[in-house]
């Protein structure tokens, strides 16, 4: 683009500089035609001066009257300027100075030898002079002949070089026209390239770039426009571009924010409900057998019985609370963890047999390796254990078996527990471990949850230095899995024996 | 006069024995675990009343409800729905419900709602 511009500027100097030369040329020309004419009116004025010295003597010698010597005089006054006038107009040509002093010098010698002399001899001897005169002028004036000649060569000369310097005036201006008009011609096409030019490289991308934002403005934030103008337009370009793409990364922000709240919103009053239900139905048997108590007559092993089913519904009661109470407390300081070194296939059985007694419908098979001694918090792993067993449990259809293994392998020990229920259908297994999530089977069935137990199981682990996470298809069941860094690197090696066992069956 | 008889559905055992107990002893009892459990033994036994629990596995209390009202040789049954949950009273009684408890609930206000929708 600069180098358009300064092509056309060069151009219009060009132009300039052109027709400069073209008046100039012309001024010259008509400078040296004034001068000629100055310099043939010069030499005519002496020519004439010439003249009038002859004929004033002339006339002055016949007539002998002084008055007949006025023109004579009145030269003779004038010679000397006129003849200086004549040798400087003369002077700018060598040829035509020279020629100039020629006729002045003839007409010098014609001066003092005649003119004078004559006029001298003439006091002394008048009638001689007298009729020198006439027979002179019988026989015609050639005394100033030589000085007409040199004049008249004079004056053609000058005529001659006047033509010469007209001639070479007029075709320096006519080249410096026909330039001219070139430059000009190639200016203006200059102008034309230049102004498509930008109509093209920045007029078209800056009203493209002015549509994609009245795009933009309109809710299209995917609008962006092609980078590659020139200089200040593919800056302006980027810029647009890099604020369309901010704009747009807010909102999706954004709307990312807004679901995760709408999410959240949700879960939460599932979780009232969820709660409200996992609450009264506990206290409706713990209500309702304090009031047959109360009112009827009740033989004592009765009593006891429902005083029995009140205490352990108060115990499921005093459960729920704890994990909520368990789940608050880790969400604001974190999992507060008591370590030290345990034996994971000895907390697996205790935690089997523990759920085995409550449920008479599922069996559970445990299969460990031996010496897998991690460095945890007993009552937190129990916890994790006993909430991936009672979920199998719950999801699981009556006669379902349970499998538990324990496997060390290098520096880690990893837990799978698999059942053949229902499985997570795939669109809720993202949630599964929010808090408060409930898959809908478990709501619509009214399995038993607050929701909380696996949100709760994974921030153990988590503070564990574990993971956790599971494997499901709907309808081919699930396995829920977790691992550990193991105590120390050498206990993982021995592969021990595998404790099978089968419990359930008549509890 | 035979005594009447009552098909109890609830998951919860202890919440079965809880209604049992409440309803004293002028009632021929049966008892189902869940949904299907309960339609099969309502369509058999053509009870004079069923208690049903709206939260059971297998099959939703809401669905029994529906099935049951829309069975003729049932007609003359009547439905006591117990729910957990206050805000679905309006629709069990969109559903059929010929009555409805909420829980926790006295033990005398069952039976007496009880005798009232059969007698």
């Amino acid at each position: 683009m600069g180098l358009a511009a300064a092509a056309v500027a060069a151009a219009l100097v060009t132009l300039f500089a052109l027709l400069l030369v073209a008046i100039l040329s012309y001024r010259d020309a008509s400078n040296t035609a004034r001068h000629a004419q100055q310099a043939i009116a010069s030499a005519n004025q002496l020519e004439i001066l010439a003249l009038d010295l002859e004929t004033g003597l002339r006339g002055f010698i016949i007539t002998r009257r002084q008055s007949s010597l006025k023109p004579w005089q009145e030269a003779r006054r004038h010679y000397s300027s006129d003849v200086k006038q004549f040798l400087r107009l003369a002077s700018d040509d060598p040829t035509q100075a020279e020629r100039a002093q020629g006729v002045v010098r003839a007409l010098d010698s014609y001066n003092a030898v005649f003119s004078l002399q004559f006029l001298e001899f003439m006091k002394r001897n008048p009638g001689p002079a007298r009729q020198f005169i006439l027979d002179q002028h019988a026989a015609g004036p050639h005394r100033l002949d030589p000085v007409r000649k040199g004049f008249k060569s004079f004056v053609v000369g000058e005529q001659k070089l006047a033509d010469e310097r007209n001639t070479t005036a007029k075709h320096t201006a006519r080249v410096a026209i026909v330039l001219g008009a070139v430059s000009l011609g190639l200016a203006v096409l200059l102008i034309v390239l230049l102004i498509l030019y930008l109509a093209r490289r920045v007029a078209r991308p800056v009203r493209l770039a002015a549509e994609a934002a009245g795009r933009l403005a309109d809710g299209d934030l995917t609008s962006r426009v092609d980078e590659r103008g020139v200089a200040e337009v593919g800056a302006l370009q980027r810029a647009f571009n890099s604020m369309a793409a901010s704009l747009e990364r807010g909102r999706r922000e954004l709307e990312e924010q807004n679901r995760k709240l709408r999410e959240s919103e949700k879960v939460k009053s599932e979780l009232v409900s969820s709660v409200s239900h996992e609450l009264r139905t506990p206290l409706a048997s713990i209500l309702g057998f304090s009031d047959l108590m109360l009112q009827r007559d009740l033989d004592p092993a009765d009593r006891r019985r429902y005083l029995e089913l009140v205490r352990g519904e108060a115990d499921r009661l005093a459960a729920l609370l704890n994990d909520l109470l368990d789940l608050q407390r880790i969400e604001e300081t974190g999992v507060q963890l008591t370590r030290e070194e345990l034996d994971l296939s000895k907390l697996l059985e205790s935690q089997v047999v523990l759920y085995s007694a409550q449920s008479d419908r599922h069996a559970l098979d445990l299969d460990t390796d031996d010496g897998c001694v991690v460095l945890a918090d007993r009552d937190r792993l129990a916890q994790v254990v006993g909430n991936l067993l009672s979920n199998a449990i719950k999801y699981s259809p009556d006669g379902g078996v349970v499998h538990i293994e324990a496997r060390c392998t290098g520096s880690r020990v990893r837990v799978n527990v698999r059942d053949d229920g229902m499985g997570i259908p795939l669109v809720q297994q993202r949630q599964i471990f929010t808090k408060f999530f409930r898959g809908d089977a478990g709501r619509r069935l009214g399995i038993g949850g607050t929701g909380l137990g696996l949100a709760l199981a994974r921030d153990i682990v988590e503070a564990h230095g574990g993971r956790i996470g599971f494997e499901s298809l709907e309808g081919g069941g699930s396995t829920f899995w977790f691992d550990l860094p193991l105590a120390t690197a050498g206990a993982a090696r021995g592969v021990g024996l595998s404790d099978s066992r089968r419990s359930g069956g008549g509890s | 006069m035979t005594r009447p008889s009552v098909l109890v559905c609830d998951d919860e055992p202890n919440l079965r024995e809880l209604i049992r107990v409440s309803l004293g002893p002028g009632w021929t009892v049966h008892e189902a675990g869940d949904g299907e459990e309960a339609l099969a033994l309502a369509r058999s036994l053509a009870p004079d009343l069923v208690v049903l629990d709206l939260m059971m596995p297998r099959l939703n209390g809401l669905e029994v409800l529906s099935t049951l009202k829309a069975d003729p040789a049932l007609a003359r049954t009547r439905v006591l729905v117990v729910t957990a949950q206050p805000a679905s009273e309006v629709e069990a009684r969109e559903h059929g419900a010929d009555g409805v408890i909420v829980k926790p609930f006295a033990p005398e206000d069952l039976a007496e709602l009880a005798v009232r929708l059969v007698g």
